[in-house]
């Protein structure tokens, strides 16, 4: 449905590019990046704001030409960017000034009962919350009956305390009104919420695209592992394999400490270094052969069984089926 | 006690200034009277000047507005070569003496072939409400140009973006979302320019000594017939200009 093919954009000392990825009608994607990775501006050049090189396929149609209000894309800022010289109710209808709105009337009934905002709509949006200003924004951006429903870490402003009921939500629109989302957030718990597709971006680049299960739990290199949160990345050599550049992750919870070396799975001798007992658990730091340095969430119980002190030989066990390997 | 004693300095100081400006004002309105001002503004020789100030300044900003607002527009929202270049040129008119600058239309719009072309499709400067308006117009258009500059500026540009996604033309954008968006700061640069047209007498009195605006009356009566008969022209005229400006706040306010 959107086809990008080698988008390059450059501005000032920023390079966004070569981006090429696809994405499914009536999905959603979120665009995983941290501030400054390039999320706005890719969004921008999906909707014909900024100008990039590249090719832009909408069903088919080359739409890298199509100026942003011949494109039909919804966009929704982080800020919202509500215009400060109308009320809700012009804002949300800002578009049927300039286009047809199929089914006008129904469509912003439904909008207004969805979005809750059926008791605002005359009110200046100087006098709305972070959450009502959200949603009025994704109000107007829906009104206007967009094929792709571009977001800009739409969650950001908004009080943590809404943000569950905004989720579901947003996950409700694409059904519901017949859109394509593609949502930018450096968030990964909206990401995994969310997404149909999760795409990783840094620097400028797009490291990682796919299903989102498997963007979340198998990171494609050490750049994106790291980005979404991985810990205890090492060479795979510590595990016996030969293949130079392969690394392997597990998670602090899945490493166990055992007395005396097992010969299943992985067992490597250790030395605890550091010890930190936080309240319903302990976090220990063990080095493996003087140099890699180990992280594990020990629960307090299990903890108290082993006696550990800091000085002490001992042996981390990872289970096979717990190790991810990048 | 230390707030207070700061906020007893500060109000002196400005106070200062508030009395300066303030007092030739009310003493002039206090010497001339006010029966005598309300004579004078009957005075057919003192409204029409009055009234000719008005106009001309106003087609002066009803001029820039068309003209100097998408200038403004293209300074505040793009970057292009010479940008700095012509946003200094801009500001030429407020530095140069207004007689200079009277000199300069003179020369430029009454001789040579562009005075010969302007004289041709009928536009005639010396001695016209065509001339004082252009002379107004060269001294204050910067700041109606300044003024919507800025106002632009502070519309967020992501507002505009917003509206083009929602399938409005850069042009619909424009009229619809920048412009109001900087209204008051257009409004303040028109006010600004309109006030600072009104007295203007340097470059008029060489354009156009006839027909009178209030400026070169006030002058005119001082010359020949000295302070008595000008100070009631030249309070009239303050007047009129107060009571215009502050009803043009007073409805900016409310809308």
């Amino acid at each position: 449905m959107l086809k990008i093919k080698n988008l390059f954009l450059k501005k000032d000392n920023f390079i966004l590019g070569k981006i090429s990825f696809e994405i499914e009608k009536n999905s959603y994607c979120v665009i995983l990046g941290k501030t400054g990775s390039g999320k706005t501006m890719l969004l921008e050049s999906i909707a014909g704001i900024q100008n990039p090189e590249g090719n832009l396929y909408f069903d088919g149609k080359d739409i890298s030409n199509i100026s942003p209000n011949k494109r039909d894309f919804g966009f929704v800022y982080q800020d919202f960017a509500l215009f400060p010289n109308m009320s809700v109710e012009k804002n949300i209808k800002f578009s049927a000034r300039y286009k047809k709105i199929e089914d006008e009337k129904n469509l912003f009934l439904d909008l207004i009962e969805f979005l809750q905002i059926k008791d605002i709509l005359k009110r200046d949006i100087k006098y709305l919350s972070g959450g009502e200003k959200q949603r009025v924004a994704i109000a107007r951006a829906i009104y206007s009956r967009p094929k792709l429903l571009l977001l800009d870490e739409p969650l950001s402003a908004v009080d943590p305390t809404f943000r569950n009921s905004i989720m579901k939500s947003l996950k409700e629109i694409v059904q519901r009104y017949n859109t394509t989302i593609i949502h930018v957030t450096h968030n990964f718990r909206e990401a995994s919420y969310l997404a149909d597709k999760i795409a990783v971006m840094l620097d400028g680049q797009i490291l990682q695209i796919g299903d989102a299960k498997d963007v979340l739990n198998s990171p494609s290199s050490i750049e994106v592992a790291k980005f979404l949160g991985f810990k205890n990345i090492f060479s795979t050599k510590i595990l016996g394999f030969e293949q130079k550049n392969k690394f392997f992750s597990i998670d602090p919870n899945k490493i166990d400490f055992l007395k005396e070396k097992c010969l299943d799975d992985y067992c490597f001798e250790c030395k605890i270094e550091k010890i930190m007992g936080i309240t319903d658990h302990y976090k220990i730091f063990a080095t493996v052969k003087d140099t890699q340095s180990f992280f594990a969430k020990i629960p307090k119980q299990i903890f108290m069984e082993l006696k550990l002190n800091e000085g002490d030989k001992s042996y981390i066990f990872i289970n096979k089926k717990d190790v991810v390997f990048i | 006690m230390k707030d207070k004693s700061f906020l007893i300095v500060f109000l002196f100081l400005g106070s200062i200034i508030v009395l300066f400006l303030m007092v030739p004002i009310m003493n002039l309105f206090y010497s001339v009277g006010v029966n005598n001002i309300f004579e004078t503004l009957q005075d057919k020789e003192t409204y029409e000047s009055i009234f000719l100030t008005l106009k001309s300044s106003f087609f002066a900003v009803l001029f820039v507005c068309f003209t100097g607002i998408p200038l403004a527009y293209l300074i505040a929202r793009y970057n292009f070569w010479g940008k700095s270049i012509l946003e200094s040129l801009l500001d030429i008119p407020v530095m140069v003496p207004h007689t200079a600058a009277g000199i300069a239309l003179l020369i430029s719009f009454n001789h040579g072939y562009i005075g010969d072309f302007l004289s041709f499709i009928g536009l005639e400067f010396i001695d016209t409400t065509i001339g004082i308006i252009s002379a107004m117009m060269f001294l204050s258009a910067p700041f109606l140009i300044n003024g919507a500059k800025e106002g632009f500026k502070k519309v967020d540009i992501k507002y505009e973006h917003v509206a083009q996604t929602l399938g409005a033309s850069k042009l619909s954008v424009f009229l619809s979302i920048s412009l109001p968006n900087a209204k008051n700061d257009i409004l303040n640069g028109a006010l600004m320019m309109w006030s600072r047209g009104l007295g203007e007498f340097g470059a008029v009195v060489i354009i156009a000594y006839h027909p009178m605006v209030a400026p070169v009356l006030i002058y005119d009566k001082f010359n020949n017939f000295g302070l008595k008969f000008s100070a009631p022209v030249a309070a009239s005229m303050i007047l009129v200009s107060i009571c215009l400006f502050l009803s043009i706040r007073y409805i900016n306010n409310k809308v």
